[in-house]
């Protein structure tokens, strides 16, 4: 087995190899269709439509400027539950390169990862454009820590891809069972509500959810524009860097027979 | 001197699973514990070699020999059971052309793209796009998406890039049949050139004519195990008396 480090290494040696791979995913994607790129906008947009319309219209509620409460978080979100759902096919999608070509195998679900994570950042532009519009940003020095609960965000999907994709060349069933998995996991996180309104005696438990910490400090940043609570940017820092070993490690055992099952 | 040797296969193994109904659903998996009885078939069976620096080694066998799972092993796809592949310097492999080409990109960004998983980096790719782009013949198609090409111009395309992906050690997989004779013969000088410059190449093909104009020296892989070695006018004749020989016995 290789050492961490030799790892990290050969990643480094092939990052041409994961600049275009992320230069594929992103504009190869919507090459061919009339609209191209702007799905990337397109498709987030009419989910936020959609639920604020479900949240505020048909069960209301009484938090103000629900649509912007739900657009911080459903953004990341959308990052992450994409990668959950459909990160996990991505050694699937490859299996030509796989089985003909060597390269570092993490380089295909790190390509995944950040050409999803860079869809976000060009969501945040709305985002940010938004809150200005609504007159929501009124302590921007708060968002020197969005960078840091992105961070953290990013470890914790990169790390489950890695533990999922891997898996999936096992089994095939895993595919199925993420989609499913996934719809579950946004209800569970307080993505369209808020932490209150989770009943007292649960609260501990939805936190033992990574995600829960994740949307709340994002929250917090941009919707509240106030500094997340230590508590829970120490919760989100643990599970995403725990997340990360885990998936890094159980990557290394399985990626020499990836080209014998695929 | 240890430098002497680019390859050192040592006793290698390796067996493959022939599952005769593979299960990969969970169902399957756990329900049907019967159905997946499979037999382990030994593919290679103690494999040792050694190849010099500079050298142009040919690996022969009749089909189904192991000769494409030891390159793949070289080339580190696959992974021995036991044994040990050691090798020195940049490994380069021929084995698929054209991997990672999207149909509706450019020539040019889909070099960027197939280089890139040989592991160049931009610098390196950049200083040999002019040679890429000649060698290809492909002079102004090259900003069209790949879908418009014929299949000969995608193929040229990805040779191209391939065979100028510098390497101390290239390894070939019967893709020398490339294009039209003019761009076959082509592809050839290239190879010869790349040999004088010192490169390290392990071909495997059938083509007699191919590997004796290449190859100084051939390795006949039978049933997982060395069988002979030697210069290609020496094995080649023995090989063809016994691929009759196998025939006649099929028959």
């Amino acid at each position: 087995m290789e050492s961490t480090l030799d790892r990290l290494q050969e990643i480094y040696d092939y990052r041409e190899m994961i600049f275009t791979q992320v230069h594929r995913n992103i504009r190869g994607r919507y090459k061919g269709s009339a609209l191209g790129f702007l799905w990337t906008f397109l498709n987030p947009l009419f989910q936020l439509i959609v639920y604020t319309i479900l949240f505020s219209v048909i069960m209301r509620n009484n938090i103000e400027q629900y649509s912007l409460f739900l657009f911080v978080t459903l953004i990341p979100w959308i990052f992450f539950g994409t990668c959950m759902s459909e990160g996990c096919g991505c050694l699937r999608d490859t299996e030509d390169m796989i089985k003909k070509v060597y390269f570092p195998r993490e380089v295909i679900p790190i390509s995944y990862v950040v050409s999803q994570f860079i869809n976000m950042l060009l969501c945040f532009t709305i985002v940010f454009a938004a809150l200005f519009i609504a007159g929501r940003i009124t302590n921007p020095a708060v968002f020197i820590y969005l960078p840091l609960i992105m961070m953290i965000e990013f470890s914790l999907a990169l790390g489950l891809v890695f533990i999922f994709s891997a898996w999936a060349v096992y089994l095939r069933d895993v595919k199925y069972m993420l989609s499913i998995i996934t719809m579950a996991w946004q209800f569970m996180t307080p993505v369209m509500y808020s932490v209150d309104m989770i009943p007292g005696n649960l609260v501990k438990i939805f936190y033992l959810n990574p995600m829960t910490s994740v949307i709340v400090a994002y929250r917090d940043i941009l919707y509240y524009q106030q500094t997340p609570e230590i508590d829970t940017l120490a919760i989100a820092c643990v599970m995403g860097a725990g997340f990360l070993i885990i998936g890094w490690h159980l990557f290394n055992k399985l990626k020499r027979k990836f080209a014998e099952y695929l | 001197m240890q430098d002497e040797y680019s390859i050192e296969v040592d006793n290698i193994k390796k067996s493959f699973k022939v599952f005769y109904d593979r299960g990969f659903t969970l169902k399957e998996a756990s329900l049907f514990k019967k159905r997946r009885s499979y037999e382990t078939r030994t593919v290679i069976d103690g494999l040792s070699f050694k190849v010099k620096k500079g050298e142009a080694v040919a690996l022969i066998g009749h089909n189904g020999c192991g000769k494409s799972t030891t390159l793949k092993m070289l080339t580190r796809i696959l992974y021995p059971d036991s044994g040990t592949i050691t090798m020195h310097g940049r490994v380069s492999s021929l084995l698929e052309l054209g991997a990672g080409f999207h149909s509706d990109m450019t020539g040019r960004e889909n070099i960027f793209i197939n280089a890139a998983i040989f592991g160049l980096t931009h610098k390196e790719i950049k200083a040999r796009m002019d040679d890429i782009i000649e060698f290809s013949e492909l002079g102004e198609y090259i900003d069209n998406p790949v879908r418009t090409y014929s299949s000969g111009m995608y193929m040229r395309l990805a040779f191209a890039v391939a065979i100028n992906v510098d390497a101390d050690i290239l390894l070939i997989d019967e893709i020398l049949v490339v294009g039209d004779a003019a761009f076959q013969e082509k592809c050839f000088c290239k190879l010869e050139e790349i040999i004088e410059r010192g490169t390290t190449i392990v071909l495997v093909s059938h083509e007699q004519q191919q590997i004796e104009r290449i190859c100084n020296r051939c390795i006949w892989i039978c049933d997982g195990k060395v069988k002979a070695e030697g210069k290609p006018s020496e094995i080649n004749p023995m090989y063809l008396e016994y691929l009759a020989k196998r025939e006649k016995d099929l028959k």
